[in-house]
C-alpha cells in the first residue's frame, strides 16, 4: 500500500527493504496462523515496525505505518478482499449501478456506529468522500470521477461520476475513503486526526510521539463479539535483532518485516509463525529513454533478457521470490499469466543487441541509493550480466532522496524501484506505468506507446469484466514486448508473530485486519 | 582561588564554548548541498512554500542576521517543529532526555563498580596472575562492539536465564526504569571501564610507591587504610578526567546502545532523525547532544579541583 508517491522507489533504505510481496505460490508452506479453533476474547498484543507512524489523516498520508493504522479505525463502503483481487460489502450492503455506468446507490449496512456512539448515515458518507475529494495533494485524485453526491435519506447514497469508470468501485473502497463522522465531529479537520473517530474495530487510546500508538476496542463495533483483542500497541523498534529478540522473549506478539536472511530460522524457531503473505509488491529496473540507447527497443529488451532474476532472487532475496513476467504482479485483478516476459537468456539478448545500433555495446551508469543493501546487491548481479553482452554499467551513488529526486525528474538512465497496489484494480498501477500523462512519465522512463495508451483508457471505460481482461491481457504483452521497465521479481510480505496468534492475515494490497485476530 | 571562584570561572570559560555550539549547530544547516528550505520540505514543495519558508527562516537575510534570528528562536525554547512529527524539535528532545541520562549515568556509575575494584586487585597484585587478568579479560569488553555485545547481553540475559530482564523498552515507574536500563547501562560500562581500570591501576601504582605511602605504612596504618584513605584519592584524579572525557563520548556513543535496546532517548531520536530528513530534530539534537558535553567536562573539572586543591590555583 506505498503510494504512488512512496512506492516508486527509491526509498529503499535498509529499512525498506522491508515492504515487500509475493505470489500465491511462495505462501505455500508457510501460511498464516489457523483461526480454526474457538476465538477468545481478551488481551493485549504489541506490533514492533520498522517505522513510526507520520499521520492518521488517511486522506493525506501516503505512509504504510499510518495507513495500517488508520485501517483499524476508519472502514469503507466496501473493502477488498483477502485475494486482493475481489471486493466485498463493508459498511454498505451493496449497490446498484445505472445502465450508463455513471450512477451507483448504495445501501448502508443497518446498525452501524462510530466509536463515539452515533449511528452512521448518509450524511457521513457523503462529508467522508467529499473531504477525501477535495485533498488535492492527498488521495483526492482517486476520487476524480466523482461529480456529485447525494444523500436522499439516512441509508442511501448516490454517487454521479462525470464519465463512466470501471475502477469505481475499488476506489471507493480505499482507504481514504473510509468513513468519518460528519464535521469531523464537531472539531477541527487537524484536531480530528489527532484523534480520529470511526466505526472500525478498534477506537484511538493514547500515542507517544516517536515512540507508540495504541489503540482500544470499539464497544459499538457493527460485527457483534468482534473484535477480539481488548487492544493493540504499535511500537517503533528500528533494530531488526531486537525485534527479533523481543518476539522470542515474549515482550511483542508481531515483528513486522524481519530480514530476508532471518526467514529460515525464523521458520524453524518454536513458538513463532514465519509468515510470507501473497503480496502485490513488484521490483523493476527503470530504463530511462531519455538516454539515447536506451530508446532503442533492441536495446532494452537485450537489458530484459539479460536480467538473471533467478541470481537476483537467490542472493537478495535468499530465495523468497519468483522472476516477474509482467509490470502487473499476481495478485493483482487482470495479471496476465501467460505475459511473456522476457527471462534469462544471454544469447537472446546477444542477438537483440546485434539488432540495435549499439552492437558494439556502450556505457551505462545505474542509479542507486546510498547504503541502499539491495539496490547495491542487484545492481552487481545485473553489472555481471550485461557486461557479458557488452554493456558497461558503472554504478551511481546518490543520497537516497536526491535519487528519488533524480528519478522524479528523469536524470538517471537505469534505476530500481518498486510499487505495492493501493487499491484491487490494476488501473492505479497501469495509468502510472504506461501513460505518459499520468503523472509521472510513464514510470519516469518516458515510454510511449499510443497503443497501450489507447488500450489502457478503453479499459478504464469497460464495465464488462471479460473485456476489461482482454485490454489488460493486450496491454501487458505488449508492455513486455516494449521491455520499458525490466520486471526483476515479485516477494512476500514479511510477518513473524507468535504463534499464540491466530487469524492474523496480511492482505496482498500489504492492509490487515485485527478484529479477526485473537490470543490462544 | 576558593572553590566556588573556580567553578563561576569555568562556568564563565563554558560560556564562549556553548556559544561555539550554537554558531556550529546554525552553520549545520548551511553545510547541507543545496537550499536548506528545499531540503527540509522535501521533493514535493511548491516554491512559493519553499520561498516562504527561506523567509520565515529569514535564510533570504545575511548570516549575522539569520543568527541572531537563530538565537532569538533558542531562548524562547525555539528549535522549529519536527518535519516528520509536526511537533515542537526541542519538546521531543526534551521528553527523550532522561532516558538517556539515566543510560549515561547508570553506565557512568556501572563503569565505576567495575574499575574501581578491579583497578585495586591489579595495583595491589603487580605483575601476578591477577594482575595479569584484570588487564587482559576487560580488554573483550572494549573489543566487541556495542551492538554485538548488547545483542549478546539480551540473549543471555533477556532470553536464554530465564528471562531476568525485558528485551529493551524502557519499563514504567522508577524500578520499571532501573530494570530495563541495567542491560544498557552494563553494555555502556563494560565499553568504558577497561580504559579506568588501566587508567586507575597506572595511577595507584604510582601513588604506592610514593613517599607519602611509604609513611603513612611506616606509620602502622592498615594496607586497606593506605589504600582508601591515601593511595585512591590521588590515583582517581586523572582517572576523573578519563572518564569525563568517555562520558562526553558516550553522549554520543548513546545512539547504538539506544538502538539496540530499544530505548525510546535522544540517541535513537537523532539516529531515526537522520532518517527521516527530519532536519530541525537532528539541529536540536546535536545541539543537545553538544551542551550536555560541555556540561559533562565543565563537571570533570569540578570534580577534579574537588580532587585535587591544586588545579584551582593554576
Amino acid at each position: 500500500m506505498h503510494s504512488r508517491r512512496r512506492a516508486i522507489a527509491f526509498l529503499v533504505t535498509a529499512a525498506a527493504v522491508a515492504a515487500t510481496g509475493t505470489v500465491a505460490a511462495l505462501a505455500a508452506g508457510t501460511g498464516h496462523s489457523s483461526s480454526a479453533a474457538t476465538p477468545k476474547r481478551g488481551g493485549h498484543i504489541t506490533i514492533a515496525r520498522i517505522e513510526d507512524s507520520i499521520s492518521f489523516d488517511k486522506t493525506n498520508v501516503f505512509q504504510n505505518e499510518s495507513i495500517w493504522i488508520a485501517e483499524q479505525i476508519n472502514e469503507p463502503l466496501y473493502l477488498a478482499g483477502n485475494d486482493g483481487k475481489t471486493l466485498r460489502p463493508w459498511l454498505a450492503t451493496g449497490y446498484t449501478a445505472s445502465k450508463d455506468g455513471k450512477t451507483y446507490t448504495f445501501k448502508l449496512r443497518p446498525g452501524v456506529k462510530f466509536s463515539n456512539g452515533k449511528a452512521m448515515t448518509s450524511a457521513d458518507v457523503k462529508f467522508s468522500i467529499e473531504d477525501a475529494q477535495a485533498q488535492k495533494k492527498g488521495w483526492g485524485y482517486l476520487d476524480a470521477a466523482i461529480k456529485s453526491i447525494d444523500a436522499p435519506n439516512p441509508s442511501t447514497v448516490v454517487f454521479h461520476l462525470k464519465f463512466q469508470w470501471a475502477p469505481f468501485l475499488a476506489d471507493i473502497g480505499l482507504f481514504a475513503n473510509g468513513i468519518i463522522p460528519k464535521d469531523f465531529a464537531g472539531q477541527s479537520r487537524t484536531a480530528f486526526y489527532k484523534h480520529p473517530i470511526g466505526t472500525g474495530p478498534f477506537m484511538w487510546d493514547k500515542r507517544v510521539v516517536g515512540q507508540s500508538v495504541t489503540l482500544k476496542r470499539n464497544p459499538f463495533y457493527w460485527q457483534k463479539g468482534k473484535p477480539y483483542l481488548d487492544s493493540v500497541t504499535w511500537t517503533y523498534v528500528t533494530d531488526e535483532n531486537t525485534r527479533e529478540l523481543q518476539l522470542r522473549g515474549g515482550q511483542i506478539q508481531i515483528d513486522e518485516f524481519p530480514p530476508f536472511n532471518s526467514i529460515t530460522k525464523l521458520q524453524n524457531t518454536g513458538g513463532v509463525t514465519m509468515s510470507l503473505f501473497p503480496s502485490t509488491r513488484t521490483d523493476y529496473l527503470d530504463i530511462n529513454e531519455s538516454y539515447p540507447p536506451l530508446a532503442d527497443v533492441h536495446v532494452r529488451r537485450a537489458i530484459s533478457y539479460a536480467i538473471d532474476r533467478k541470481a537476483i532472487i537467490k542472493s537478495v532475496l535468499f530465495g523468497h521470490g519468483q522472476p516477474a513476467n509482467s509490470f502487473l504482479p499476481p495478485q493483482v485483478p487482470f495479471y496476465d499469466a501467460s505475459t511473456p516476459g522476457l527471462q534469462y537468456d544471454i544469447a537472446k539478448a546477444k542477438a537483440e543487441l546485434a539488432k540495435s545500433k549499439f552492437k558494439k555495446g556502450f556505457k551505462v551508469t545505474l542509479l542507486v541509493g546510498a547504503g541502499a543493501q539491495v539496490d547495491n546487491a542487484t545492481g552487481q548481479v545485473l553489472q555481471a550480466s550485461l557486461k557479458q553482452i557488452g554493456i558497461d554499467v558503472t554504478f551511481k551513488t546518490e543520497d537516497t532522496s536526491t535519487a528519488f529526486q533524480s528519478i522524479q525528474t528523469r536524470k538517471y538512465q537505469l534505476a530500481f524501484s518498486y510499487w505495492t497496489m493501493d487499491i484491487a484494480d490494476p488501473d492505479e498501477l497501469v495509468t502510472f506505468s504506461v501513460d505518459p500523462a499520468g503523472g509521472a512519465s510513464s514510470f519516469y522512463t518516458g515510454y510511449n506507446n499510443p497503443t497501450v495508451i489507447s488500450l489502457s483508457h478503453q479499459a478504464q471505460r469497460q464495465s464488462d469484466p471479460e473485456k476489461r481482461a482482454q485490454l489488460y491481457s493486450k496491454i501487458q504483452k505488449l508492455a513486455a514486448q516494449d521491455a520499458f521497465q525490466g520486471f526483476l521479481y515479485y516477494s512476500p510480505y514479511r510477518w513473524a508473530y507468535t504463534s499464540k496468534l491466530h487469524g492474523f492475515l496480511v492482505q496482498p494490497l500489504g492492509n490487515y485486519h485485527l478484529e479477526d485476530a485473537w490470543l490462544g | 582561588m576558593s572553590l566556588s571562584g573556580y567553578v563561576v570561572r569555568r562556568l564563565l570559560q563554558a560560556v564562549p564554548v556553548a556559544l561555539g555550539v550554537t554558531i556550529l549547530v546554525f552553520l549545520l544547516i548551511h553545510l547541507v548541498p543545496g537550499d536548506p528550505a528545499r531540503t527540509i520540505l522535501g521533493n514535493q514543495a511548491t516554491a512559493p512554500r519553499v520561498a516562504l519558508l527561506r523567509h520565515e527562516w529569514g535564510l533570504d537575510r545575511p548570516l549575522p542576521v539569520q543568527y541572531e534570528k537563530f538565537m532569538g528562536r533558542l531562548v524562547h525554547g525555539d528549535l522549529g517543529s519536527s518535519l516528520f512529527y509536526g511537533v515542537n524539535a526541542g519538546h521531543l528532545v526534551l521528553q527523550r532526555l532522561p532516558v538517556t541520562l539515566w543510560l549515561i549515568g547508570l553506565g557512568a556509575l556501572f563503569s565505576l563498580l567495575l574499575a574501581v575494584p578491579l583497578a585495586v586487585i591489579a595495583a595491589t597484585h603487580r605483575d601476578r596472575l591477577a594482575d595479569h587478568v584484570v588487564r587482559v579479560v576487560p580488554l573483550v569488553g572494549l573489543g566487541f562492539p556495542a551492538f554485538w555485545l548488547g545483542i549478546m547481553l539480551l540473549l543471555v540475559f533477556g532470553l536464554n536465564l530465564g528471562r531476568l530482564f525485558p528485551v529493551g523498552g524502557y519499563g514504567e515507574g522508577f524500578f520499571g526504569h532501573l530494570h530495563s536500563m541495567l542491560l544498557p547501562a552494563l553494555t555502556v560500562a563494560l565499553g568504558i571501564s577497561p580504559i579506568l581500570v588501566r587508567s586507575l591501576r597506572a595511577g595507584l601504582l604510582e601513588v604506592l610507591e610514593s613517599d607519602y605511602v611509604t609513611t603513612a605504612r611506616s606509620k602502622g596504618l592498615s594496607e586497606r587504610r593506605v589504600l582508601v584513605r591515601h593511595a585512591l584519592r590521588n590515583a582517581a584524579v586523572s582517572t576523573v578526567s578519563v572518564l569525563g572525557v568517555n562520558i562526553g563520548f558516550l553522549v554520543g556513543g548513546t545512539l547504538i546502545v539506544e538502538r539496540v535496546y530499544a530505548l525510546p532517548g535522544v540517541g535513537l531520536l537523532m539516529i531515526n532523525s537522520i532518517f527521516e530528513r527530519d532536519f530541525p530534530v537532528v539541529q536540536a539534537v546535536t545541539l543537545v547532544f553538544s551542551l550536555l558535553v560541555v556540561l559533562v567536562y565543565l563537571l570533570t573539572d569540578i570534580a577534579h579541583a574537588l580532587l585535587d586543591p591544586r588545579v584551582r590555583f593554576e
